[in-house]
């Protein structure tokens, strides 16, 4: 990078999920050349991980294609499996370092770390990774793609699957009380997904409020009630254990009713809440990208109304999930309007 | 049942047991109302409900005591019900409130 031609610009781009994807495609339409960075082998984020996307079931290799597509250009380069741990600033350069040494130059940065899901393991009481019937939605995606196998026999009949919403979100003890926003419309998707696997299936969502914020989101959940006649429950599980015939018993109180309730499942699914992937620390004029501890905020925007993809220094820059939850729709757009920033800032139009 | 021996009753008889199959007479119901599965339990049926002044009448709640399978629970609460619809006019589902108690209400044991 040292040859480069002072006429273009290099951005550096950290994290290639539909965020990062969507920045590298428009600032390389825009003569700008991208430093693309990922701590995997692959592009594609957390999208590389999901089966159908809500709200319109399509599947989620439809848009990771168009996003992939958008950087085969020959001023995108991909740096796989490279953890960016500091960035620092000097004469102007931007200057990106990963855990393994490489240093990586720039002239601005865009950061796109998105988010990590919640460790399930940290809700004792739901049982996760000692009952292999407890998985989570981010588990639940993998088992739709074919990935990994049912935790129970999926040729049995009436069988009978719980949902759990807000796991690790809106909770106090977890250190989180943000909602993660996408989770609810999730518990729908997946909800109507497997009684399209198993008609036969009774399928219990267990909720605290139904935030079906999304266009389309609120019909999905009427249709999830109407069409596949999934039962929602008002109330939080309060506990998971295992049953006489091996399978799942689980309390919770129907609220509604002011009534505890009890019932058996052969398969229960967390909706693990987002949490950042990163923890921002200023450091002797460096910014240090560590790993989250308990607590830790997402990235916060310097104006939530007029700077939402800036970040405390000009030619920093932030977008997607990094900022907190978001939808996948979302993201793209976020990415976008940050890719004008970007540009104006190397047009000299904002300092 | 035990408890009631030292003049209590035991816990269990107020936890909803969801492993019990629904009664044929729920899915009858729901099957000739269909519109009883859009509900949201909002509560604005019973707000509304003059009935619910002087009885338990709460329409949400019938309808949760159907989908939970509590039959007892809807004969004794639907009898309360004068019908004039008023809740139906307010429900921001759509429910069809009162053909939904008339089902309700002929719910035999
Ligand atoms: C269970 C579940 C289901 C979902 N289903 C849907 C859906 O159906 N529809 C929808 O619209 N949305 C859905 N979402 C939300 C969707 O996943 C997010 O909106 C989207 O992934 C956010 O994109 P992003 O690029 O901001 O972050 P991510 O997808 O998290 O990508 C961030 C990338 O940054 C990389 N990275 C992180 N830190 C570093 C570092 N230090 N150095 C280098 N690289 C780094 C990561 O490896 C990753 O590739 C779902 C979320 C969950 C939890
Ligand atoms: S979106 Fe729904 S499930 Fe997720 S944290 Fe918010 S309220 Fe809970
Ligand atoms: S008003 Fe309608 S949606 Fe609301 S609780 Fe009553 S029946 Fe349900
Ligand atoms: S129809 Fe019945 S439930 Fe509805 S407002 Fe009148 S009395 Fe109440």
């Amino acid at each position: 990078m040292s040859q480069k031609n002072n006429n273009i610009k290099q951005v550096a781009i950290i994290g290639a999920g539909p965020a990062g994807l969507q920045a590298a495609t428009v600032l390389s339409q825009n003569q700008v050349q991208v430093l693309l960075i990922d701590k995997q082998a692959k592009t594609g984020g957390h999208l590389e991980k999901w089966s159908h996307l809500f709200p319109d079931s399509r599947p989620s290799n439809e848009i990771l294609k168009v996003l992939q597509q958008g950087i085969q250009k020959e001023n995108i380069q991909f740096f796989k499996n490279k953890r960016v741990s500091k960035i620092s600033k000097s004469n102007g350069q931007w200057e990106l370092g990963t855990d393994d040494g490489l240093v990586i130059n720039s002239d601005a940065v865009v950061i796109a770390t998105g988010f990590n899901t919640f460790d399930a393991h940290q809700k004792e009481e739901y049982g996760y990774g000692i009952y292999p019937a407890v998985v989570t939605s981010e588990n639940l995606e993998s088992i739709f793609k074919g990935e990994t196998t049912w935790p129970f026999n999926s040729s049995g009949k009436d069988l009978r699957f719980g949902i759990v919403h807000c796991v690790g979100s809106r909770d106090a003890k977890c250190g989180n009380l943000y909602c993660s926003k996408v989770c609810c419309v999730t518990a729908v998707k997946q909800a109507i997904e497997l009684k399209k696997k198993f008609p036969g299936a009774t399928v219990y969502c267990f909720y605290m409020d139904m935030r079906m914020f999304g266009t389309g989101y609120e019909e999905l959940y009427q249709e999830a009630q109407t069409k596949y006649n999934i039962q929602f429950i008002r109330g939080r599980l309060s506990e998971a254990s295992p049953s006489q015939d091996n399978r799942l018993q689980v309390k919770a109180e129907d609220t509604l009713l002011g009534r505890p309730a009890k019932l058996t499942l052969d398969m229960l699914v967390l909706m693990v809440g987002m949490i950042p992937a990163v923890s921002l620390e200023m450091k002797n004029d460096a910014v240090y990208l560590n790993q989250p501890a308990y607590g830790s905020s997402f990235i916060t925007p310097d104006d939530v109304f007029l700077k939402m993809n800036h970040h405390q220094q000009a030619g920093l820059f932030i977008t997607g999930a990094c900022k907190g939850p978001a939808s996948i729709p979302e993201v793209l757009q976020d990415a976008k309007a940050t890719s004008i920033e970007v540009l104006n800032y190397f047009n000299n139009k904002i300092k | 049942m035990a408890g009631t021996k030292f003049g209590f009753f035991d816990a269990n008889v107020r936890s909803i047991n969801l492993d019990v199959e629904t009664p044929e007479t729920i899915e009858g119901v729901l099957h000739r109302e269909p519109s009883l599965l859009k509900c949201i339990g909002c509560g604005n049926c019973a707000a509304m409900c003059t009935a619910g002044h002087f009885t338990d009448l709460r329409f949400y709640r019938l309808n949760l005591y159907l989908k939970r399978g509590l039959v007892n629970e809807i004969r004794k609460e639907a009898q309360n019900c004068m019908l004039c619809g008023k809740c139906q006019l307010t429900c921001p589902r759509g429910v069809n409130i009162r053909h939904a108690i008339l089902l309700m209400s002929s719910i035999r044991p």
